[in-house]
């Protein structure tokens, strides 16, 4: 049995003053993990969280919010995918920005829309975890880690509640994320308004998801990117759809008002250098799967340096040196 | 599908009218190219009279 016996849910909130800190534990997570790095703060909060919330509240309450889950369905099938490469029990899981919950379902022995996983859900905040050191077997995390302002602090929290030889797997946007909307808006805004201001939020390149994973202490990563296209009638539905998806922008720096010229000069632009034979347009979701172990003496280390009993220039005579009966390899 | 729904469809958005203006606008995206304000004035002025003639026929037509 590869699926996790157990599994907390955890769903955003922002510290909210009404609940006592002692409840969740939270200065036991918080003492133990101080953050490395000397990023200034400005840095750190490029996020509105508490309208980000209620970006995510206002989706959830509109009729029919499941028509929006595609692409987070998509995407929490592929994390479970990976779960299930991994030839290992599971007893306690950490599912981290769940939303409606998209990973456990693809983890039943059945076919089903809801887990047979037994679930308990927690209101709580991906940079503050209230969870004691060495908690977790499993810890996931699907499409909402772009959303965090102190990516560093985040990933080193899901580390500290990670057991010794325990796993993260997570899936964030990439760089070219609707990288079609973003330009549209960026020239229409230019040519009527004379200069532009961002409109997709800022995602995490792929180099730096590998180093903010190494500082945060994970070992042996694994950082590959997938793309998925979806193809909408037109840019207005391309955009109804991410905000139905709770996925509106809500930097610090967005701009309150976008102007219906705008709006109607990007559509034409959008449709004019992106659509596809049909009259459809594209819009690209880039999506990178991140992997890492959190350290345990049985998992396979570099070997000493001086060890090697052959060298690199040998490699010719392979055959030779395999021993005998694994020739057919 | 309510006025405001119906205004922004994306049937003014296939028009020969939009078309021109996001030929314009790409082409100032070629090399040696500079896009500035207004650059395709002329064509958005187009875009928008072909949006406010379809807008017209949409409140006129609809209930």
């Amino acid at each position: 049995m590869l699926r996790p016996a157990g599994l907390w849910r955890l769903c955003r909130r922002p510290r909210a003053a009404r609940v006592p800190v002692e409840n969740l534990g939270r200065r036991e997570v918080t003492s133990g993990v101080s953050p490395r790095g000397s990023t200034s703060p400005r840095t750190l909060n490029i996020f509105d969280r508490d309208l980000k919330r209620k970006q995510k509240n206002w989706a959830a309450r509109q009729p029919e919010p499941t028509k929006f889950d595609y692409l987070k369905e998509e995407v929490g099938s592929r994390i479970a995918d990976r779960v299930y490469d991994i030839p290992r029990n599971f007893p306690l899981a950490l599912d981290l920005g769940c939303g409606r919950g998209y990973i456990a379902q693809y983890l039943n022995k059945k076919n089903s829309s809801e887990t047979e996983i037994p679930t308990v859900s927690v209101l709580a905040d991906e940079e503050f975890l209230p969870f004691k050191e060495n908690t977790f077997d499993l810890v996931v995390s699907s499409l909402s880690l772009h959303w965090v302002n102190d990516l560093p602090r985040a990933l080193e929290q899901i580390h500290y509640i990670l057991k010794p030889d325990g796993v993260f797997i997570g899936a964030m946007f990439g760089g070219d994320t609707l990288y079609e909307l973003r330009c549209s808006l960026q020239l229409a805004e230019t040519e009527r308004e004379g200069g532009f201001s961002p409109h997709i939020s800022p995602f995490t390149a792929v180099n730096d998801l590998g180093h903010l994973l190494g500082r945060a202490g994970f070992n042996t990563l694994t950082v590959d990117t997938d793309e998925i296209q979806v193809n909408y009638p037109g840019m207005f539905e391309l955009m109804e759809d991410l905000q139905g998806m709770g996925e509106s922008n809500c930097a610090w720096n967005r701009k309150a008002l976008l102007h219906r010229d705008t709006m109607l000069a990007a559509a034409a632009v959008y449709r004019e250098m992106y659509r596809n034979e049909d009259g459809s347009v594209p819009a690209t979701y880039q999506i990178y799967y991140m992997i890492g172990w959190k350290y345990h003496e049985s998992q396979a280390r570099p070997a000493e340096r001086g060890s090697a009993t052959v060298s690199f220039g040998e490699l010719g005579k392979i055959n030779n040196l395999m021993p005998p009966g694994k020739k057919s390899q | 599908a309510s006025a405001q729904e119906r205004l922004w469809s994306f049937p003014i958005l296939r028009s020969r009218c939009a078309a021109a203006y996001g030929r314009c606008v790409q082409a100032s995206t070629a090399p040696g190219g500079r896009l500035s304000k207004d650059f395709c004035a002329r064509e958005f002025e187009a875009l928008r009279s072909c949006f406010a003639a379809a807008a017209k026929k949409t409140l006129e037509g609809g209930c």
